[in-house]
């Protein structure tokens, strides 16, 4: 059986029939053909799925399709206008915060989130608001120096 | 996933009567943490879900002085742990809150689904434990009832509940004074881990209170231990008593994340530093 569900994502109006036995994820990735979100563990450990659900980071592998229902949804598609990137995603350049990538759609996403809730976050805000996100190439030195970045230039505003 | 019916009733009398109907096959979905990642392994199979966000009311935390601080079924560990009641009266279940999982995973997990999945080492188990928390239940012919924390748990992941019960909250009583005393939580790593030992050691009404978690097949009180500290001074010599006697009471296994003989060390740690922190 199929479930009709409504939803926004990255503030696009979406109606959906959906299967109960499917992913936040899955629906995200198969249906939408949003692929930032990754799956890494299907388990909640990694991170690498991390999307925002009414403003909150939450791992979409661990929620049904059929829960988005009423949902605001926010992928890291959703951050970049036409012409220009969020400035998170500028400081991962700029920072060199990647390198496979894999699990960078995630890290921002959880970043931020973070930044949302609070423009001038600290470090230790900062590593215990990415602790869910698993990076096994770049380290978390840059990750944290980018979203620190972002942070400072808060501060300074 | 296996295929499943999905609802998502408006009322407790709804859900309860689905549950009822669906009986063994019929699965409660609150954050999910724990039922979607047994779902996805092929751990649980049900043939219905039934999510009870949908129901109103179970989304709470009110306090008053007579009955105390109640937080709502559906209420999330995140929710819980940024709370000022939380912060300033029951700091240690604030700070047990925020050592499960990750952010992601406290933005769904609720306190009701870590008890009711009822694991040994279920962090927020052992502060509510130490509280003297009543878990209150819906049941479609008696209502709502309240069942001591210390009847709750009944083996490794089994509780009381009998078929169609529905958990609506956790209630912990008013105390006078805030309680006094930190969550502790012993893991292989700092984050993203579960316990390997936790301890809440706790002191309420000039009385100590301590239970712990992932030492015995549901986390337990410490009453023994309680009883030979009840009116002593905590001295050096008390303590390190204790932290003895605590070691004896409970009754760990060796597993993945530890052997026997290392957990039976660290409860005397945690007991021990849970001690000194109070007689500071
Ligand atoms: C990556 C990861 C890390 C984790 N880390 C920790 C950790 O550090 N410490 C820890 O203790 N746990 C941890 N967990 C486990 C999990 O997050 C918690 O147990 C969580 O609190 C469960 O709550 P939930 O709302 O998600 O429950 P759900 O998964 O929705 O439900 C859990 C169980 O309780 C039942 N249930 C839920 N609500 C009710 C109700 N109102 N009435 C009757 N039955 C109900 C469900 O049917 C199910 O059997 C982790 C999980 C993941 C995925
Ligand atoms: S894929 Fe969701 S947390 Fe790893
Ligand atoms: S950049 Fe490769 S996992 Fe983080």
């Amino acid at each position: 059986m199929k479930y009709e569900i409504n939803f926004t994502i990255n503030k696009e109006m979406i109606s959906l029939a959906v299967i109960p036995n499917k992913t936040l994820l899955e629906m995200i990735r198969e249906d939408l053909d949003l692929t930032g979100a990754k799956e890494g563990c299907g388990a909640g450990e990694c991170g690498a799925c991390t999307v925002l659900v009414d403003g909150k980071p939450v791992n979409a592998c661990l929620m049904l399709a059929v829960e988005a229902d009423g949902k605001e949804i926010i992928t890291v598609e959703g951050l970049a206008t036409e012409t220009e990137l969020d400035e998170l995603q500028q400081a991962f350049i700029d920072h060199a915060a990647l390198q496979c990538g894999y699990c960078t759609p995630g890290m921002i996403m959880s970043g931020k989130a973070l930044l949302m809730e609070n423009p001038t976050p600290t470090v230790e805000e900062v590593v215990d608001a990415i602790s869910g996100n698993l990076c096994r190439c770049t380290g978390y030195k840059k990750i944290v120096e980018a979203i620190m970045h972002v942070s400072e230039n808060n501060a300074n505003k | 996933m296996k295929d499943f019916k999905y609802f998502k009733p408006s009322s407790l009398e709804e859900a309860s009567r689905l549950l009822l109907q669906y009986g063994e096959a019929a699965s409660i979905l609150n954050g999910g943490t724990d039922l979607i990642v047994r779902m996805h392994e092929g751990l649980s199979h049900p043939e219905a879900v039934i999510d009870i966000k949908g129901i109103g009311g179970l989304n709470e935390i009110t306090f008053d002085k007579e009955t105390g601080l109640t937080i709502g079924a559906c209420v999330t560990m995140k929710e819980m742990e940024k709370h000022p009641m939380l912060l300033e009266k029951y700091r240690v279940l604030a700070e047990a809150c925020h050592s499960v999982g990750s952010c992601q995973v406290r933005n769904r997990a609720t306190m009701v689904g870590n008890i009711t999945n009822a694991s040994p080492l279920a962090d927020t188990a052992t502060p509510l434990l130490a509280l003297d928390a009543f878990v209150q239940v819906y049941a479609s012919e008696e209502g709502i009832r309240e069942i001591s924390i210390h009847d709750f748990f009944v083996y490794v992941r089994k509780t009381c509940l009998k078929a169609g019960d529905i958990v609506t909250g956790v209630r912990i009583p008013n105390y006078d004074e805030n309680v006094f005393g930190h969550y502790q939580k012993h893991a292989r790593r700092d984050a993203v881990d579960l316990s390997t030992v936790c301890a809440s050691v706790v002191k309420v009404g000039g009385k100590i209170r301590i239970a712990l978690g992932s030492v015995a097949p549901t986390p337990v009180r410490l009453w023994q231990t309680e009883a030979f500290l009840e009116g002593k001074s905590l001295n050096p010599e008390v303590i390190e008593a204790a932290a003895k006697i605590a070691v004896g009471e409970v009754n760990p296994i060796t597993d993945i994340r530890a052997t026997k003989e290392y957990r039976q060390e660290i409860v005397g740690v945690l007991v021990k530093r849970g001690l000194e922190e109070i007689a500071k």
